[in-house]
């Protein structure tokens, strides 16, 4: 809520004009059955029907100002409520982009995402609605209240019936039906991982013949769905027609107690006629506004957990200095994910020279991915120091440090665009030459000349116009285009054959002597033609040396290589 | 008027005023065809829609009463029998409205279920080419909005518009025979809201699915940028990508807002239209009454008559909008409906006894797209308890073969045997009951590891499921989980590794003891060490029966009987590994690039 007001508040005159106009037009409204009164109280009884055109006159004219406002207030309330919708977008997404990869995991892309879309546009509906209909059903109601009472004070009782009445049907409304409302989400949301399971499993569900089995389950979790809706619907069912017969009776009342009224007075009595109708009306919007404001309070506070998220990183006020060569040294460094008991490196120890190409291999869940994640800042070290030529990396400027990397994922990510754009990532100004060169390199020529529009390929949402393999040549190739001096290359070349494998690492060997070069593979045909391999197991570095310095001395690198090369062959 | 006091949340982007649904494609068939969906609910149906009409009542009657009421209150009459009547009037009133919603609930969601249970059927039933088209999440939202919307809209607005053409004809009727000037008067008002509504939803059309194009592109560019954010602080993309976002974000705040302007002045502007209307009826029929032409009480009933007159007719169109969107889901379920299944076995087809696991393809030709096959006349024998392994390039037809083989797809021409009987003509139970199947990603269930293991098959012993276990090498692990056999595997699989998910496939393919089986790429995506005791439990499983590997490591696979090498669709290479090395062709120089002895 705090959030809310404090978007208002920055559009305040903006917000308050649109509520000026929003309160004109609601008066305008309020005045209408009062002039009535007068037009049958003094005009049809004195029987002068030019008083009753002058008041028709007057009604046309307080109709006028309450069109006045309601064109205004429609005006403002669109424009203001668009703009604070813009800014909160603006600076939710300018905020993710600080946030630091630990921060990411803990909310959760999907989860930032729907943050930015869905949760920005019901505070949007909602401060929108406030110009609206939510301010404007309060002072319906009041007013008519207010109205009522002046004119016939001796109407309290019952508009304190109808008051209280009112409120006690609203609460108990909310209160049986949020829980069954909150219990049907739930297993909407049980639903959808079913039919999700269904289709993603599709192929073993046939292949096992479990078709029934899918269907019983899926009839039972639909059952439960159903008949929660049913008890959640069946509770506005109670509620919402005895709303209506509670202001109904009060009209009733109202006559009834009106009988012996002085006839002069029957145009106050038609009055609050109308007004009653009025207050069913407000009462009818009420809990659609609570309903509505639960909601904007709901998403406020899922923007205000971005909002407040720290960075967990912290940049060096005055970083080092430093032109990045390509040495990098570990010293005793040790890491754990946030909220993880165990330690993913531990005591790494070892400095690489410029210009090397180091292999990196060990079984799933070693810790190879978070070794090299290390370099390019993406976490920070728990324990220990990681230097490149000579500097902790943690006074260096995060910008000038990864500038000098590239990374190439195991998972090749492009963005919409054309493929030369995504190319052009690496680096703005890469001539046409270097950018051939870089795609020579990864082998993404042949594939890119053969496209009917070349370079300018508009690639779709992720890259999904093209196969795994052409996604992770271009991505190496806009790794390239960036002419790094450190070069990290994450299992990136898993779905090229053996063949175009052998043809880019060859390529990088000849063309990017001078870079140092962190290569990740399962493969061990992969690594081993690196200037020296790191071995690690559970975190723990177990090995680091050339080829032949391993299949010595280090075990876990002989059993590794024993089961993939077998006892067939020795040496290269 | 607090017809719905809490809604459950719309969807998102759900359409606001004024914005155009989606048209139906054939309105009249889609409601025929969705009115044959309802049979055995049909009777809840009428009854919900004769309470509809009696709703209206209230609306009709009620202002004439408080009209005579009045009427007597001025002359100075006791109005007993007037009020007491409209008491009657509106607790009946109540009574059906509440009748009305409650019954609704129950019959809505019966009718939801129903469906969504003939969709399911339909669904389980499509062959997989179906599934393998279609998007997923597309299907999914069938499954679960679509039904929801279809039912609750075409049931709700179905309801509304009956409630709301007996109003208007009745409220009509008694304004006509009380006062056919001022009816006139109403009717303007009518006419002028309609008027507005037409003008405003033929700008805001446009305007919505503008910001809808918009609002996409941004979604999509936040979706990209957010979930590629690790590329895009690597290579400091940052500034690049705010401004990229900015530039969207503006473009939609302005068409947003024209659209909300425009929009929003159907509201207040039917509004100002009401007011105009009262005051010009208060005024007309005061002159009347003062002229003693009309009775005081008619001021009254005809106020509160031309509220209500004109309340439905600006309604109808969105409910018409509404049910239009509706029926256009309903015409995406029902063509899922419509979608050829797969074939039903032949009536005379025997029953498969006893299979030995002969496996004969002759002249096998097939294309998922038929023009570009992707098997081309494969002809092949493999006598029952060969160990086959089928290698080559990704795209050369592996996985074809095993799609075939288990007829989650049909082959175009030519045929497959098995014990010398065409498949074809084989029930699809007893056929796919002869398959042990072990696939690519390890797709397990959210429910034990238990159920997992047993699955497609019922009332297993637990002795049967941790004797596959053993054999699958599982047991061990399994054990030494929290609740052993009773763990629950949760989405993503937290608690056990990608290597023992893929053990868990294994021995549910044990369970199966099928005398064919099938492990396709079950060790490409763990590491060498995990991949050693997959194999073992593969040697021992393999033994004794007909198998089927597709592998991308060729180690895998060097002690099969027969090497099927493919490319292309065709198979280039056959024999042993020894035989394959001593060809010295594509086979042999695969396994020399993988082994590193180039």
């Amino acid at each position: 809520m705090k959030l809310i007001l404090k978007l208002i508040q920055s559009h305040i005159v903006l917000f308050l004009t649109g509520v000026f106009f929003l309160l004109l037009e609601t008066i305008a409204d309020l005045l209408q059955p009062t002039y009535m009164s007068y037009i049958v109280d003094k005009g049809v009884q004195g029987k002068d029907v030019h008083l009753i055109l002058r008041y028709g006159a007057a009604m046309l004219g307080i109709a006028a100002v309450g069109a006045i406002g309601a064109v205004m207030r429609n005006l403002f309330a669109s424009y203001t409520s668009q703009t604070i919708s813009r800014d909160l977008r603006s600076t939710l997404y300018r905020k993710v982009q600080t946030l630091s990869f630990e921060n990411i995991d803990r909310l959760q892309p999907a989860s930032i995402i729907t943050r930015i879309t869905n949760d920005v546009t019901q505070i949007q509906n909602f401060i929108n609605g406030c110009m609206r209909i939510m301010l404007r059903a309060p002072i319906l109601g009041i007013g008519s209240v207010i109205l009522i009472l002046a004119r016939t004070p001796e109407q309290a009782p019952l508009m304190l019936f109808v008051l209280i009445a009112s409120t006690l049907l609203i609460t108990a409304n909310m209160k049986l039906g949020y829980p069954r409302f909150g219990l049907l989400q739930k297993q909407l949301d049980r639903l959808n991982t079913v039919s999700r399971e269904f289709l993603s499993s599709i192929r073993v569900v046939k292949a096992f013949h479990a078709e029934q089995q899918e269907e019983e389950k899926f009839r039972s979790i639909a059952e439960d769905y159903a008949s929660t809706g049913v008890a959640a619907t069946r509770i506005a069912a109670i509620f919402s027609p005895l709303l209506n017969l509670t202001v109904n009776l009060s009209i009733v009342i109202l006559l009834w107690r009106s009988q012996t009224q002085n006839a002069s007075e029957i145009g106050r009595l038609m009055a609050s006629v109308n007004y009653m109708t009025q207050i069913l009306f407000a009462l009818g919007m009420v809990s659609n506004i609570l309903n509505s404001a639960v909601r904007a309070v709901t998403s406020a506070g899922r923007v205000q957990e971005i909002l407040e998220e720290e960075p967990v990183q912290t940049v060096p006020e005055q970083p080092q200095a430093v032109l990045v060569q390509g040495a990098i040294c570990f010293q005793e460094v040790s890491f754990r994910y946030a909220r993880t008991s165990r330690d993913a490196l531990s005591g790494l120890r070892f400095s690489i020279h410029p210009g090397e190409t180091i292999g990196i291999i060990g079984p799933t869940g070693s810790g190879k991915s978070s070794l090299v994640n290390l370099v390019p800042r993406f976490y920070d070290a728990t324990k220990g120091h990681i230097l490149i030529d000579g500097v902790d990396i943690t006074q260096m400027d995060p910008e000038i440090l990864r500038q000098a990397i590239a990374v190439v994922p195991q998972k090749p990510l492009l963005f919409s665009g054309t493929i030369a754009e995504n190319l052009r990532w690496g680096d703005e100004n890469a001539s046409a030459e270097q950018i051939h060169t870089a795609v020579r390199i990864s082998c993404a020529d042949e594939f890119i000349n053969k496209l009917p529009e070349g370079y300018e390929t508009q690639l779709g949402q992720g890259g999904v116009n093209l196969s795994g393999g052409q996604k992770q040549r271009l991505s190496l190739a806009r790794a390239l285009v960036r002419h790094p001096r450190i070069l990290i290359l994450d299992d990136c070349t898993s779905a090229l054959d053996a063949a175009t494998e052998a043809t880019v690492l060859n390529g990088l060997r000849e063309e990017a002597a001078d870079i140092t070069v962190l290569l990740i593979s399962q493969r061990i045909s992969t690594v081993m033609k690196a200037d020296r391999i790191l071995c690690l197991e559970d975190g723990h570095m177990c090995g680091f040396g050339t080829h032949e310095e391993l299949l010595l001395h280090c075990s876990a690198y002989q059993a590794i290589y024993t089961s993939q090369i077998g006892g067939e062959s020795h040496g290269r | 008027m607090a017809d719905k006091m809490i809604a459950p949340p719309p969807a998102m982007g759900g359409r606001r005023r004024g914005q155009p649904g989606v048209r139906p494609k054939n309105m009249k068939e889609t409601l025929k065809r969705l009115l044959q969906l309802t049979r055995g609910n049909r009777q809840g149906l009428g009854w919900i829609l004769l309470l509809s009409a009696l709703a209206s009542a209230s609306a009709i009657l009620s202002p004439f009463l408080i009209g005579q009421t009045v009427n007597v209150i001025y002359a100075g009459h006791s109005a007993a029998f007037f009020i007491t009547l409209l008491a009657g009037f509106y607790i009946s009133d109540w009574l059906v409205r509440f009748l009305q919603q409650f019954f609704m609930a129950s019959i809505g969601q019966r009718l939801i279920l129903h469906i969504r249970m003939t969709l399911f059927r339909a669904m389980k039933k499509l062959p997989l080419a179906y599934f393998d088209r279609k998007q997923h999440g597309e299907l999914m939202s069938r499954l679960t909005n679509d039904i929801d919307n279809i039912s609750v809209t075409i049931s709700d607005s179905l309801a509304q518009l009956m409630t709301y053409s007996f109003t208007i004809v009745g409220i009509f009727s008694i304004m006509v025979y009380l006062n056919p000037l001022l009816t006139c008067v109403a009717l303007l008002a009518v006419a002028l809201v309609f008027l507005l509504t037409r003008t405003v939803t033929r700008h805001t059309g446009k305007l919505f699915s503008e910001q809808q194009a918009i609002l996409g592109r941004l979604n999509g560019q936040v979706e990209e940028s957010v979930s590629g954010l690790s590329m895009v602080k690597a290579f400091c993309q940052e500034t690049h990508m705010i401004a990229e976002f900015e530039s969207y974000n503006e473009q939609l705040r302005k068409v947003s807002t024209k659209a909300l302007i425009w929009s929003g002045y159907l509201m207040p502007l039917t509004n100002v239209i009401n007011n105009i209307s009262y005051v010009t009826i208060a005024t007309i029929s005061g002159i009347m009454a003062a002229k003693g032409m009309i009775e005081v009480g008619m001021i009254t009933s005809f106020l509160l008559y031309s509220r209500q007159f004109a309340r439905p007719f600006v309604d109808i169109a969105n409910i018409y909008n509404n049910f239009q969107t509706a029926v256009a889901g309903a015409e995406r379920v029902l063509e899922i409906l419509d979608e050829q299944p797969e074939p039903p076995d032949a009536p005379d087809a025997l029953p498969l006894l006893k299979p030995r696991g002969d496996i004969r393809l002759t002249h096998v030709t097939f294309g998922y797209n038929p023009k570009k096959p992707v098997l081309k006349d494969i002809s092949l024998e493999i006598p029952a308890g060969t160990q086959v392994a089928i290698v080559g390039p990704t795209g050369s037809g592996k996985t074809t073969i095993i799609n075939l083989l288990t007829r989650f797809y049909d082959v175009n021409s030519g045929s497959i045997y098995l014990d010398g009987r065409d498949i074809r003509s084989c029930p699809m139970q007893d056929l796919r009951r002869i398959f042990g199947v072990v696939l690519q990603d390890s797709s397990l269930f959210e429910i034990s590891v238990r159920d997992n293991i047993s699955y497609g098959h019922k009332n297993v012993s637990f002795e049967k499921i941790q004797a596959a276990a053993v054999t699958a090498g599982a047991d061990s692990f399994i054990t030494r989980l929290p609740q052993g056999y009773d763990t629950i595997l949760t989405q993503g699989g937290t608690a056990l590794s990608q290597g023992e998910r893929q053990l868990l496939t294994i021995a549910r393919a044990v369970l199966t003891d099928a005398p064919i089986l099938i492990l396709d790429e079950a060790t490409s995506s763990v590491d060498t060490l995990t991949e050693q005791k997959i194999q073992k439990a593969m040697r021992t499983i393999t033994k004794g029966r007909t198998s089927f590997i597709i592998a991308h490591r060729l180690s895998t696979i060097r002690d099969s009987d027969l090497i099927l090498f493919l490319q292309d669709g065709e198979i280039v290479e056959q024999g042993t590994h020894e035989q394959l090395m001593a060809l010295n062709g594509r086979y042999a120089m695969m396994y020399r690039t993988q082994t590193g002895m180039v």
